[in-house]
């Protein structure tokens, strides 16, 4: 090895060495992570069956519930029923009113279906505040014959098609549905398809396949199925995901900025048991800067805390973390708590414990 | 899910340096680390199963940088304060050479400077980082071929007009 390849490697083994110090606090990023998952506990479920061509995630043709930043404060609450809740008595709703997606996946392959979707909704951009940066996102694991295959389907609404980026090279054009776009693909590695497609309404609609590990899909095969489900996107949305509970007429302003509703992603003792429900949670602030509360179903196992006031015939317990609370409303939904937490006073919690719409 | 957090935190600070490494930037690797360690929890019952759920993270990060998409979207949550320019102790001409080194290194394609990272950072094997990246031992060599001669030709080039200017 010639002398000067050797001070080279060594330069960059002490450039790296030296940019140690540029890695984030572990503690703080610890702590953020945390707070999104506590945005998006996952769920333990069995997997959703999916037929030949049919959409399993149009789960309720219920009411249709308006995220979009530029709507009152009222009619971004979750829809609302005609009487609010008791503090003191039990919850009497027969269900909590479904959620609506701003687009429909027409086609999925034909396998069994695991999801995620999102509907966030939280900031505006520069030049136009009132167009929400964050669209809808649906999150899949699809298993056809044994491979496992991930799907990821996002409305941007600030990227334009000309802006994309992609993991390898700039992408080809394509056109689907008569609308423009650029594809990637990659064939020996992480990544599998991507492609953008320009949103009728401006930005774009980003779709990606790509194996698990240890899949050995082709790359032909994530193409075909990623311009498949492109091909099949329709605007506007129908789609309504069924939360495992609700909320409604939210106290001192708050909105929901973001929900996700998730099924699937459980442990392998809990889908055995079958005992699992789609999972719910919500974010909820003024939607103008990171929502300070969040509210979720918990972990079956008891919380630890401090017993708190009933709420709607359940009780409660309640810790403080630095400031950090939780209030757990206990048995809420089959048998999990629903947690509300948040940087915030205990009352405002019990504020939203409240406004809960728990399933009897 | 304490095994989960006590996993996280054991594996925090060296996914959160090996993320610095590949994306360049403190608040990137946060979020790349972040993602990452969400998609984990999701999968906890999967990973924890496997042999070596370490390797599989920093696999899961590997991947998350080479399929990163730079999102114009706000981001969701701020970590952290920009570090300082200059270490204490260091000699400026060493500083220099190696600040010059970094940005030669942010420039290289993902896929090599992930070789790069591995290779001279991790001091991982090529059949390791083959193993990693999916794909063969003599892609990895040619990478990381392709890397150096990028890197050594812009120092070549830059030494040339250095001594150019003192002439």
């Amino acid at each position: 090895m010639d002398r000067e390849l050797m001070d080279t490697e060594n330069l960059i083994t002490d450039t790296f060495t030296a940019h140690e110090h540029v890695a984030p606090d572990a503690d703080t990023v610890f702590a953020a992570t945390r707070q999104r998952i506590d945005r998006r506990r996952t769920v333990l479920s069995r997997p959703l069956a999916v037929a030949a061509g049919v959409v399993a995630l149009t789960l309720a043709a219920v009411t249709v519930v308006a995220l979009n930043r530029s709507d009152s404060a009222d009619n971004a609450q979750v829809g609302a029923p005609p009487t609010e809740a008791q503090a003191t008595g039990p919850a009497t709703d027969p269900a909590a009113p479904g959620l609506a997606m701003p687009y429909d996946l027409g086609w999925l392959p034909q396998g069994e279906v695991d999801y995620l979707v999102h509907r966030i909704n939280i900031g505006g951009a520069d030049k136009d505040q009132d167009k929400p940066l964050y669209g809808g996102e649906y999150m899949l694991t699809v298993t056809i014959n044994g491979q496992v295959i991930d799907v990821d389907v996002q409305q941007f609404r600030m990227v334009q098609v000309d802006e994309a980026t992609f993991k390898s090279g700039p992408g080809s054009p394509v056109t689907i549905n008569g609308q423009p776009g650029v594809e990637s693909s990659v064939s020996d590695g992480p990544g599998g398809y991507e492609l953008y497609m320009a949103h009728p309404d401006g930005g774009s609609m980003y779709v990606n396949v790509s194996p698990e590990h240890g899949s050995t899909a082709g790359a032909q095969q994530l193409t075909d199925i990623g311009r498949q489900i492109a091909q099949n996107i329709r605007f506007p949305g129908t789609t309504t995901v069924t939360p495992t509970f609700g909320l409604r007429d939210l106290p001192n302003g708050l909105r929901i900025c973001a929900f996700d509703v998730e099924k699937g992603f459980g442990d392998a003792a809990s889908d055995r048991a079958g005992e699992a429900e789609p999972r719910t949670s919500y974010s909820l602030g003024t939607c103008d800067t990171m929502p300070p509360l969040h509210v979720y179903v918990a972990d079956k196992d008891a919380p630890a805390g401090t017993a708190g006031q009933p709420v709607q015939g359940h009780q409660t317990s309640y810790a403080d973390e630095n400031g950090y609370r939780t209030l757990w409303v206990l048995d809420a939904v089959k048998g999990a708590p629903v947690a509300i937490a948040g940087k915030v006073p205990l009352t405002d919690l019990y504020d939203v414990a409240n406004h809960l719409v728990l399933t009897s | 899910m304490a095994d989960y957090e006590n996993f996280v935190r054991a594996q925090l600070p060296r996914l959160l340096r090996y993320a610095t490494m590949l994306t360049g930037e403190r608040e990137q690797a946060a979020d790349l680390v972040q993602d990452v360690l969400v998609k984990v929890y999701r999968r906890w019952s999967r990973i924890s199963d496997a042999d070596h759920p370490e390797r599989y993270v920093v696999r899961m990060v590997t991947n998350g940088y080479l399929s990163w998409r730079h999102s114009r979207a706000a981001r969701l949550i701020a970590v952290g304060d920009l570090p300082d320019e200059v270490r204490p102790g260091d000699l400026a001409s060493e500083h220099a050479l190696r600040e010059d080194m970094w940005q030669r290194l942010a420039r290289l394609p993902r896929r090599q400077r992930a070789v790069v990272v591995l290779r001279y950072y991790e001091q991982s094997p090529d059949s390791e980082i083959a193993d990693l990246l999916g794909c063969a031992q003599a892609t990895v060599r040619a990478h990381a071929h392709k890397a150096l001669t990028t890197l050594r030709k812009g120092l070549a080039i830059e030494q040339q007009m250095a001594k150019a200017k003192e002439n």
